[in-house]
């Protein structure tokens, strides 16, 4: 059992318990806190958080992030399960992040 | 018949062996003169992607202009899982399905296109639809597919939907084919794809025996967003598929390059003599026609170019997105949007190979002058076009894709898209957008939305397809 700290934008701060085996996303899910997800196999980044400080694994390939995604630290909570205590920025923003407007 | 009620028609159609009744009607004429005013819209409407905790739902939209609820979201039908972005639906039988006696459209079928979970609902009465069956993904990943995008009902009682990846949201991607009877999973539609890797929309004229297929991209890639660096990498398609629709065998592909990048929505004429007929390339911003020469090769050249336009906020001249294309019933007019400048257009293309620009609408995007409708600012620009059977009228949505709608328009993300319309009058050639007429999914009950596609009961200009 690890407590993951997840971070929005807004200043919202909530602290979850994440048992052995559970992704980020089954967490939250659980404790009905509304941070998106898609695909729930690591296709889609729709989950993508950014990991500010811990061990949080992927247990399948995530294949939605390229190279210089995951140097940045993000993350796909629906494959992933904390190795300690976490604090993760969440929200719908995030995925912004990934790929902004290429012509702008 | 009554544009609410399940289509059914007894009526002797214009090829062989016609004694039976089946749903739809005998020609696209039938269709556009004796259908009434599309009086419901069915509207994808998705939360995937927000900090709204909820479902994708079809918002039910009243159009009957003698309603005290006219131009109101009067019902939601909410799914049962979270995540499936919702995008494009189709029908259980169409008009397609003319041979099979007792047959009702009276089903929809919904794809998920992250989740890929397909929904049937029970559409017999379209303002109280119920979710009848839902086929879970690791049913459809089974048969090594993801992603379902385009659904169409075909003959023989069966309905074929085109899957844009493999069970890893990788390629190659696929059409699986359901049974209409109980919507079990028949397996692979295609007996041999060929050269064909990528998917995403598809046409068929069974009286030539063709079906012509799109690309988009791996789902790992369009996924999560639009990245140039794939576009140069040769990750989005460039091509269409060209199948023998009995033998179920790929024929042909034609490679337009740069001229076609990322080719989407497709449509051939609503007449069935027709072996011809246009994409939209939504990144080049040109559409182009595609025809059967008489040895049987299919041919394809640029009609119409959307030129991009500098923009003084912009580091790189804007292209139009060419990202839906919508053929009238009667196939004298093509309408299309782009997504990135803020128009939707108006052509006569009753000489196919010369389509000829009439009108336009600006409402929204990056260079329209009008960014308001009835005080609401314009989120997103004209994107998924339904025309009205009677081709009178043409209705739209903004949004085109969560984390594609997150790059260019992202107060999508926070606020919703809307659905708008436009009066056309075909036997002048123009349309006047109504002002009186705004659904703003932003105040969609349980949080904004993002609308999405949109069909009438009864069927619609992108629905049917006569044998």
């Amino acid at each position: 059992m690890h407590q993951v700290t997840l971070e929005w934008r807004d200043g919202r701060e909530v602290t979850v318990e994440v048992a052995e085996g559970e992704t980020v996303i089954d967490a939250t899910e659980r404790e009905g806190l509304g941070v998106p997800y898609g695909c729930l196999y690591g296709a889609c980044a729709t989950c993508t958080g950014r990991l500010l400080d811990g061990d949080l694994v992927h247990v399948e390939r995530a294949n939605g992030l390229k190279p210089r995604h995951r140097r940045a630290g993000y993350v796909l909570l629906c494959i992933a399960e904390p190795h300690s205590d976490c604090r993760i920025e969440v929200g719908a923003e995030v995925q912004a992040d990934l790929v902004p407007n290429p012509w702008k | 018949m009554s544009t609410d009620e399940p289509s059914s028609t007894a009526e002797k159609h214009g090829h062989e062996h016609h004694e039976v009744e089946g749903p739809g009607y005998p020609t696209p004429a039938a269709m556009r003169t004796e259908s009434e005013r599309e009086k419901t819209a069915f509207v994808i409407a998705l939360r995937v992607g927000m900090d709204v905790d909820g479902s994708d739902f079809i918002g039910v939209v009243d159009l009957d202009p003698e309603s005290d609820t006219y131009s109101e979201l009067v019902d939601t039908v909410e799914m049962p899982n979270k995540g499936d972005e919702l995008h494009h639906f189709g029908w259980n039988s169409c008009s397609s399905s003319c041979h099979t006696e007792g047959l009702m459209r009276d089903h929809l079928i919904v794809p998920g296109q992250r989740s890929s979970r397909i929904h049937i609902l029970d559409a017999e009465d379209p303002r109280n639809m119920e979710i009848e069956k839902v086929i879970e993904p690791e049913e459809i990943f089974e048969y090594d597919l993801s992603a379902p995008h385009t659904v169409h009902c075909v003959p023989g009682g069966k309905v074929v939907i085109s899957m844009l990846g493999d069970a890893n949201g990788e390629l190659p991607g696929g059409f699986l084919q359901l049974d209409q009877s109980d919507f079990s999973i028949d397996g692979h539609w295609e007996a041999d794809r060929g050269d064909m890797e990528m998917n995403y929309d598809y046409w068929y004229q069974p009286r030539h025996n063709v079906m012509i297929s799109t690309e988009w991209a791996a789902p790992k890639t369009y996924y999560p967003g639009f990245d140039l660096d794939d576009v140069e990498e040769g990750k989005y398609g460039d091509s269409i598929h060209i199948w023998d629709w009995e033998n179920k065998e790929h024929q042909q592909t034609l490679n337009f390059g740069e001229e076609g990048q990322i080719p989407l929505e497709i449509r051939m004429p609503h007449d069935p003599e027709e072996t011809q007929g246009y994409v939209g390339a939504a990144l080049s911003s040109n559409i182009l026609r595609f025809w059967e020469e008489s040895d049987g090769v299919w041919e394809w050249e640029k009609v119409i170019d959307v030129e991009s336009r500098e923009h003084p906020d912009w580091d790189m001249p804007v292209p139009g997105l060419v990202t839906d294309i919508v053929l009238s019933l009667d196939d004298q007019y093509l309408f299309f949007s782009n997504w990135l400048h803020g128009d939707m257009r108006m052509y006569d293309v009753s000489d196919f190979g010369n389509p000829r620009l009439v009108d336009r609408i600006w409402a929204g995007g990056n260079f329209a002058d009008r960014q308001e409708i009835q005080g609401t600012e314009i989120r997103g620009a004209p994107q998924m076009l339904q025309l009205s059977r009677d081709g009178k009228r043409i209705y739209w949505t903004t949004s085109l894709f969560s984390s594609w709608d997150n790059q260019f328009y992202p107060e999508i993300g926070e606020k919703g898209s809307l659905m708008m319309k436009a009066d056309v009058y075909p036997d002048e050639g123009r349309m006047e957008l109504d002002e009186d007429f705004l659904v703003d999914f932003g105040d969609a009950p349980g949080g904004p939305a993002r609308a999405h596609e949109i069909r009438w009961p009864g069927g619609d200009c992108t629905s049917d397809v006569w044998q």
